[in-house]
């Protein structure tokens, strides 16, 4: 029963940060309003038993990459006077919903369609370090190694693209 | 509680897509596609619990790491057009356009 309030309380949290997002007008009001989104994903994840993936979210969503974000954002120092003229951002915002409804009720369609789960208590460590670290290693052990060498490539080609420009003589 | 999980995922998706669609900020459209994203690992994690395998939440490991690798180079495209154009919209940038 309280993690049914929980799930209520956080859902509403995240679609209220997301809406934040997408309606503000200066970026760094919608990352604020992100924040908010990621954290309440992360108390999701808690209640989906995924401890080690409550960890992550927080420390390198809400932290580092968001904090990249906001470092970029404060960086570029935007006036309001910069942003970009948003005059047809309602009609845009309307015609979207009318591509974009459909496709969700469709889907939502599929998901009442799925077998309802019955929720059981899962024990044995579900969702700890040690477990999803054996199964990462064990069985994903390619994909981590694929990952980890597109994020060398990342780091270089970031650095490549806003480094500073020696001009040849 | 799945589906009420798995609905607001699709929903979170639908909210990053609609982002995407109507905003012209760069950076704006930038934490749209994080959203989506988001989502993506949301839905992820969800059937993970259901199923009672480990294996989503390796898949949502491995989306954290792409969403952190394309941090990083969308920030440093981004740094580089404003340092050409000085603004952040996207109609701005359009050097590649025929």
């Amino acid at each position: 029963m309280l993690s049914q309030w929980l799930f209520y309380g956080f859902a509403t949290l995240a679609v209220v940060g997301a809406l934040g997002l997408i309606l503000s007008r200066h970026p760094m009001n919608g990352a604020m309003c992100f924040v908010i989104t990621l954290i309440s994903q992360a108390g999701l994840y808690a209640l989906l038993s995924a401890s080690l993936l409550f960890a992550l979210q927080l420390i390198v969503y809400a932290g580092a990459i968001m904090s990249l974000i906001l470092f970029i954002i404060m960086f570029l120092n935007i006036q309001p006077a910069d942003l970009p003229q948003e005059t047809g951002r309602w009609g845009f915002l309307i015609g979207g919903s009318l591509a974009v409804v459909p496709i969700g009720l469709l889907l939502l369609k599929i998901v009442r369609s799925l077998p309802a789960g019955e929720t059981t208590i899962i024990g044995n460590g579900f969702g700890h370090v040690k477990s999803v670290g054996l199964v990462l290693f064990r069985d994903w052990l390619l994909p981590f190694e694929i990952v980890s060498i597109l994020l060398l490539v990342a780091l270089v080609g970031a650095i490549v693209l806003a480094g500073k420009k020696e001009t040849i003589q | 509680m799945i589906h009420d999980y798995l609905s607001l995922s699709i929903l979170l998706f639908c909210l990053g897509v609609l982002g995407v669609i109507s905003r012209r900020n760069v950076f704006t459209v930038f934490m749209s596609i994080e959203l989506m994203l988001n989502a993506a690992n949301l839905a992820f994690i969800a059937l993970a619990r259901l199923h009672e395998s480990m294996d989503g939440h390796v898949l949502a490991l491995l989306v954290m790491a792409v969403a952190a690798a394309e941090a990083a180079l969308a920030l440093a495209v981004v740094i580089l057009l404003h340092k050409h154009t000085g603004k952040v919209d996207t109609n701005v940038f359009s050097l590649l356009k025929g």
